[in-house]
């Protein structure tokens, strides 16, 4: 690693990749079917998800690193680098397709005679592949697995419009968020419609999501003018302390009583459901997600020690090759998914399935890792793959 | 972290090898194992009516699955064979099996459906099997969560048992439906209202793995026969699951049973 790379590691907020990795650890679990291992993962204590976190921790770097360029070279630059993201993640959204339409060509007989002939009929999405690889393109079309890259496709490309009303109207982004958040919680007509429908909706509602991401962008965005000062009030840490424990017990609770049902519930899940939409980011998840965040980076410090310890090495290493591994454990649950459904095995086989899947992409984090350092170390500017464009993804 | 994590997970492990049947290699080809409906809350009406040799109505809702589409007619579907099952076992009991299955109908179609066709029928027991067109149709989860909760209070306010059913399983399909949000939804929504939940998509997953209930193969003729066998299995399975943890229900009803 050069001087310079050496540097950015020190400064470098450990915290967002070692938290980004745990997250995308997590959604590759919980990605696969009726998986044992799903049930102890960030799901299991907290009323958000792995999803919240990783929208979350992306947003915020994002704000970061995309305002620091956008201070830095511009406008004009800091955009043409967002978009360069964009198209990445677009082109892994195609690339998932593809793999969605091998698996549909495969089976395509067993669809059209047996259990959900009728079901698939209705949709008629068998009698035009065209059109569905037209919405597929258009991100209209969102079979199993591909309703979050579509969401962080969408989110990524709103940025440049919130970095710049973050330098010129900041309250009135605030608003604008904010109103959409609402109206999405007490109107299920606020979405966006799916193919081949009729009535189906994003899984994953941007105009609710994007509250999460715009508010982590701005605290990312402030970071680097110093901070937000009123986050350091006392009572706040305790109001977070407060949340994420009571978030914790009552959740836990469920959680235990899904693994064996005798054990009793004092508070009910029907209770609190119109505040846990996943689809709407329903208020519960996010206040969680904001509190269990907030809890995190007020007591673990940005260069805390166990970071440095081998453990931690694996999360660091995917979360800071974020895109990369994201879209790639999409991908393993499919193929996950796949191997599960032909094989079954049992736990035994669950196990296996989510620990190969984890060790593939803590291999591939490793290699592109070693990809880096090796182009650090030959000048590295050919491509534009330097140090500082590592640090970049968002 | 690290070691709280590997603690999870040996736990984890020991928890599911104890619970894992190993013997199930052994068994029958369409048996439900115990743990499917260890934690489901027993049905009282129905069982102690059937053992009574009283004369029930059981409306069974559902979708192209519930009207035998696969097996070739609705003669052969699960609830004309839970029918038959009931009748051989309480003869003196005539349970009356209607089904109102349409297919490709919604949650939503259902329910609007419920105070005209399913519930002037007075039926003691009510089987709902519902989610695929959802899933496959990637309609709102949350919605179809409060359908199924507004279904559920309208078919209890009336007086009727009810049973859930979630969806299918089939291995070539399974990757490429979302159903996990509304398999989950089924779950959660059966536990908080204490509602039987005849876990489908599990039973036949389970079926799958250990048993020659697999429709994958080009001959049509062959898979309609899988077909016929497996809707006789999820009747006959379903006729176990109506009456269990009643021992009376069990046999034929004789005059010592019902005191």
């Amino acid at each position: 690693m050069t001087a310079a790379g050496r540097t950015l590691a020190v400064e470098r907020d450990l915290r967002l990749d070692f938290f980004r990795g745990l997250a995308l650890f997590c959604i590759f679990i919980d990605h696969l079917p009726d998986n044992i291992v799903a049930r102890f993962t960030l799901q299991s204590l907290m009323f958000s998800d792995a999803a919240e976190v990783f929208i979350l921790i992306s947003g915020y770097t994002a704000g970061m690193v995309y305002g620091r360029i956008l201070e830095r070279q511009g406008f004009l630059v800091a955009g043409v680098r967002i978009y360069h993201r964009v198209w990445q993640l677009y082109i892994a959204h195609v690339f998932l397709f593809m793999i969605y339409m091998a698996i549909v060509a495969y089976s395509v007989g067993a669809l059209n005679n047996t259990l959900y002939a009728e079901e698939f009929g209705a949709t008629n999405f068998l009698g035009e592949p065209g059109l569905a690889l037209v919405h597929a393109l258009l991100l209209h079309f969102q079979p199993p697995f591909m309703d979050i890259l579509p969401l962080y496709i969408v989110l990524l490309a709103a940025l440049p419009l919130l970095l710049a009303g973050f330098r010129v109207w900041p309250w009135a982004m605030f608003v604008i968020s904010l109103v959409l958040w609402i109206a999405v919680q007490f109107d299920g007509n606020v979405a966006l419609p799916t193919y081949p429908g009729p009535d189906g909706v994003w899984f994953f509602n941007p105009l609710a999501w994007q509250a999460l991401f715009f508010l982590a962008a701005w605290l990312g965005w402030r970071s680097i003018h110093g901070g937000v000062s009123w986050l350091n009030h006392r009572w706040l840490f305790w109001l977070a302390m407060g949340l994420s424990v009571t978030g914790f017990l009552i959740r836990f609770n469920w959680t235990l009583h899904d693994f064996y049902d005798p054990i009793p519930v004092p508070i009910s899940a029907k209770l609190l459901w119109p505040l846990l939409s996943k689809s709407d980011l329903g208020l519960l998840r996010l206040a969680s997600v904001l509190a269990v965040s907030f809890l995190v980076s007020s007591l673990i410090h940005p260069q805390a020690r166990f970071m440095a310890k081998p453990a931690a090495w694996p999360f660091l290493i995917c979360g800071r090759n974020s895109l990369y591994i994201f879209c790639l454990g999409i991908l393993l649950s499919v193929l996950g998914h796949l191997v599960l459904n032909e094989f079954f095995g049992g736990i035994v086989m669950q196990f296996a399935v989510s620990a190969a899947g984890v060790a593939i992409m803590i291999a591939v984090a490793a290699l592109l890792e070693w990809l880096g350092a090796a182009h650090d170390a030959s000048g590295g500017s050919a491509v534009g793959a330097s140090t500082a464009s590592r640090g970049a993804r968002g | 972290m690290i070691p709280i994590l590997l603690r999870c997970v040996m736990i984890a492990l020991a928890i599911g090898l104890i619970s894992e049947p190993l013997v199930a290699f052994a068994e029958q080809e369409c048996t439900v194992p115990e743990r499917f409906y260890t934690f489901e809350p027993a049905l009282t009406k129905t069982p102690r009516a059937l053992a009574s040799g009283r004369q029930i109505v059981i409306a069974a809702l559902g979708g192209a699955s519930s009207l035998g589409v696969a097996a070739g007619g609705v003669e052969m579907a699960w609830p004309a064979r839970l029918g038959a099952v009931l009748t051989e076992r309480f003869p003196s009991a005539r349970p009356k099996v209607v089904n109102l299955a349409v297919a490709r109908q919604t949650a939503k179609r259902a329910v609007e459906r419920l105070d005209r066709d399913v519930l002037p029928l007075k039926p003691t027991l009510v089987i709902w099997e519902t989610g695929t067109m959802e899933a496959v149709r990637g309609l709102d989860v949350d919605e179809f969560r409060e359908t199924l909760q507004t279904g559920i209070d309208q078919i209890r306010a009336a007086g009727a048992e009810l049973v859930l059913v979630n969806m299918q399983f089939s291995r070539a399909t399974d990757a490429m439906i979302h159903f996990e949000p509304y398999l989950i939804a089924m779950r959660e929504l059966s536990d908080v209202n204490d509602v039987p939940l005849f876990r489908r998509h599990d039973i036949m997953r389970h079926w799958a793995e250990y048993g020659s209930l697999d429709l994958r193969t080009n001959d049509s003729e062959k898979r309609r026969q899988v077909a016929v066998k497996l809707y006789d299995c999820i009747g006959r399975a379903m006729a176990d699951f109506v009456t269990h943890g009643h021992p009376a229900a069990k046999r034929a009803p004789s005059s010592e049973i019902e005191r």
